[in-house]
């Protein structure tokens, strides 16, 4: 111990005719690692000479594996071959060496403590005498170099150790930058593959349909790449397939298998079979080809143009919600997911619509977390659903995705939305503005009040709207412009089917929406009474930035009695 | 016409509403309400001219119940529109405030 510790202080320089031999032969050895960065070519060439230039029996490399701290000799040349020998740091001559990163001189292995004497067991070679020095970087030893013997019977000496110690250097510089062009290489050629990866499951997804069309679906990754999946298609028959699917796991190999599982999903519905059997088809076909633990969960089904009936079977996808006039209906899954076991059967459901929505959602939606990383659930995705339900389809689904994008998103998340078509085109009935100071209420509740009267709204209903949107002009000029201001309100009301939409737009800086809760009412307290009218008199509403920059869109609506409406 | 008379009716105050209550004048209900009751025991907010009220105006009525309990004063609303009566209602307020359907009987019972 005491031997290896005097090794490492500066010696000697060795004899002049030596030093010169010794620069070319470090000039040699740095060119030939120069040469090439494939180390499996150059390091066991580069070990040979070292063997020879120092007159060893044997000569050993051993790396250290970063994950493991474990030292592994990986090149060996001489009797014996220790090729995949395994050491612990510190442990033997060449675990001190790296230990204390610095060089190990044993002149007579036989009593010396530090040897590790497995080696030479068996195998009638006796080590008598070993030289080690580390393969030092700015980061830590990365491995070492053992020699083993000098030719000649001697034991290594001090010019010896000195001489390794130059030899490692240059080694060491060579396997950091191969590793880091290595890693470099890699890292290229995973973004290379992500992106390839991300092209073609953009181009799986299917195109919008335009005009009326019951189906619409959107994604939202959470990372580069996604696992979620969706797919329509129309059967000759003149019904429309439809497909919602999310892979385990991440990564490369997850959208790898989502490739597959999407056209395999489609491949399979083509024939326009039952949705049990579109889903055991599959399940067949992934049992057969996965068997790396990762699975598909799958939504299957079809309806009609007009969406009045939809069948449908689930594989192991969160539960299908069905919204209608303001009340849920949860359909379960009919079966586990898809590529765990074959000759599973998947149960059916048929649901009669009648003018409501089905949402399907990845558990994505459900996995949302909010600032406090409470998970957002099956209640949460309901009240979202709920506060949107009277947009037209393509607004909401951005006005969900909105809202889940508020929140926190640790999943991919992809929505599927399934109703009857209906043209709807919203029809402008009002467009108002004002300053945004109290003075001009009245005269837009006049406006509003004319306009409500002319549609043949009921009084009663017509004078809670107005309310409403008194109160939320007057939040917008105490709250979103802080009292007096000589910016302006914009009122812009519209009619879509049997839904009146009351917009209103500001420019004042955008508010937190968290920051408009309503309060329950039947408080006797003289604050927040104005947003607890607008919530209990609307049928939704909420608050959006107008812009980019800075601006609000105040959004109420209301269903309204509509005669041609079932 | 929108505005506040302020009467003494059989030994209580009356302050009448007219009009359109709103944001534009809410906070001088707000100061006569309040300001009746500091002087007076007894007082009393008469709405039955009053063709709409929103939740400033409403808040107004509530600091004046709040400040009366607080006293131990008497405060009431009188002869209330329906309209006043439609928006207590959706407040659910309408259980919170003593109304009365004249002023001679807002010292009363």
């Amino acid at each position: 111990m005491t031997l290896a510790r005097r090794t490492a202080t500066p010696i000697a320089a060795p004899p002049a005719a030596d030093a010169a031999r010794t620069l070319a032969f470090l000039a040699d050895l740095s060119q030939a690692f120069a040469v090439s960065l494939d180390l499996r070519k150059t390091l066991p060439e580069a070990i040979t000479r070292v063997a020879d230039f120092m007159q060893a029996e044997g000569a050993s490399l051993f790396l250290l594996d970063p994950a493991t701290q474990v030292l592994e000799c990986r090149i060996c040349v001489g009797p014996v071959d220790m090729t995949g020998v395994r050491l612990a740091i510190g442990q033997g001559v060449v675990g001190l060496a790296v230990a204390e990163n610095a060089t190990q001189l044993v002149t007579d292995a036989a009593t010396d403590a530090r040897v590790w004497r497995a080696g030479d067991e068996g195998s009638g070679f006796t080590t008598e005498s070993l030289l080690c020095a580390p393969l030092g970087t700015a980061s830590g030893p990365i491995g070492a170099i053992e020699l083993v013997n000098r030719r000649d019977g001697r034991a290594f000496g001090a010019e010896d150790a000195e001489m390794l110690r130059l030899i490692a250097a240059p080694t060491a510089l060579a396997i950091n930058n191969a590793r880091m062009a290595n890693d470099l290489v890699e890292q290229q050629r995973m973004k290379r593959e992500f992106d390839l990866a991300r092209r073609l499951q953009k181009s799986l997804l299917p195109k919008r349909r335009r005009g009326l069309f019951p189906v619409l679906g959107v994604n939202l990754p959470a990372h580069e790449i996604s696992g979620d999946f969706y797919d329509y298609f129309e059967l000759a028959d003149g019904r429309i397939g439809f497909v919602i699917g999310d892979i385990s796991g991440k990564g490369l190999d997850a959208a790898l298998l989502m490739i597959r599982a999407a056209s395999l999903l489609r491949w399979a519905g083509k024939d326009g079979i039952a949705p049990g059997a579109w889903l055991a088809r599959a399940n067949e076909e992934l049992c057969e080809t996965t068997h790396d633990g990762r699975f598909v969960c799958a939504l299957v089904g079809y309806c009609d143009r007009d969406a009045n009936r939809v069948h449908f079977a689930g594989a192991g996808f969160p539960p299908v919600l069905v919204y209608r006039r303001g009340a849920f209906t949860e359909f379960a899954s009919g079966g586990p997911p898809l590529g765990i076991m074959a000759g599973i059967a998947f149960d059916e459901h048929t649901v009669d619509l009648n003018g409501g929505a089905l949402y399907a959602f990845s558990d994505g939606a459900t996995d949302v977390r909010s600032a406090e990383g409470k998970r957002l659930g099956s209640a949460g995705v309901r009240e979202l659903i709920g506060r949107h339900a009277t947009a037209a389809p393509e607004a909401r689904l951005r006005a969900l995705l909105q809202d889940l994008k508020h929140l926190k998103l640790v999943d991919d998340t992809t929505l599927l939305l399934i109703e009857k078509p209906r043209a709807h085109d919203a029809q402008v009935l009002l467009e108002y503005h004002m300053p945004a100071r109290a003075e001009y209420l009245r005269e837009m509740r006049t406006a509003l009040r004319k306009l409500l009267d002319q549609l043949g709204i009921e009084p009663a209903l017509r004078d809670r709207l107005v309310l409403a949107v008194d109160e939320a002009c007057t939040n917008i000029i105490r709250h979103a412009y802080g009292g007096e201001s000589d910016g302006g309100i914009g009122l812009r009301v519209s009619r879509a089917e049997d839904v009146l939409s009351f917009e209103l737009t500001d420019d004042a800086p955008c508010v937190d929406p968290a920051r408009m809760r309503p309060k329950p009412l039947g408080e006797c307290r003289a604050g927040g009474l104005g947003i607890a009218l607008i919530d209990t008199v609307m049928d939704t509403w909420h608050v959006e930035p107008a812009s980019v920059r800075c601006g609000n869109r105040l959004i109420l609506r209301k269903r309204i009695e509509d005669k041609g409406y079932t | 016409m929108s505005g506040i008379v302020n009467e003494t009716y059989d030994g209580i105050v009356l302050i009448r509403l007219s009009g359109e209550v709103d944001l534009s004048w809410s906070q001088q209900v707000r100061q006569a309400v309040l300001a009746a009751l500091e002087k007076h025991p007894a007082v009393g907010v008469e709405l039955s001219q009053v063709s709409y009220i929103d939740s400033s105006g409403i808040a107004a009525l509530v600091e004046g119940f709040q400040s009366a309990r607080a006293r131990g004063s008497r405060f009431a609303l009188v002869a209330i529109s329906d309209a006043v009566r439609a928006v207590l209602e959706l407040a659910r307020l309408d259980r919170v405030f003593l109304i009365v359907a004249d002023p001679g009987a807002v010292a009363e019972g």
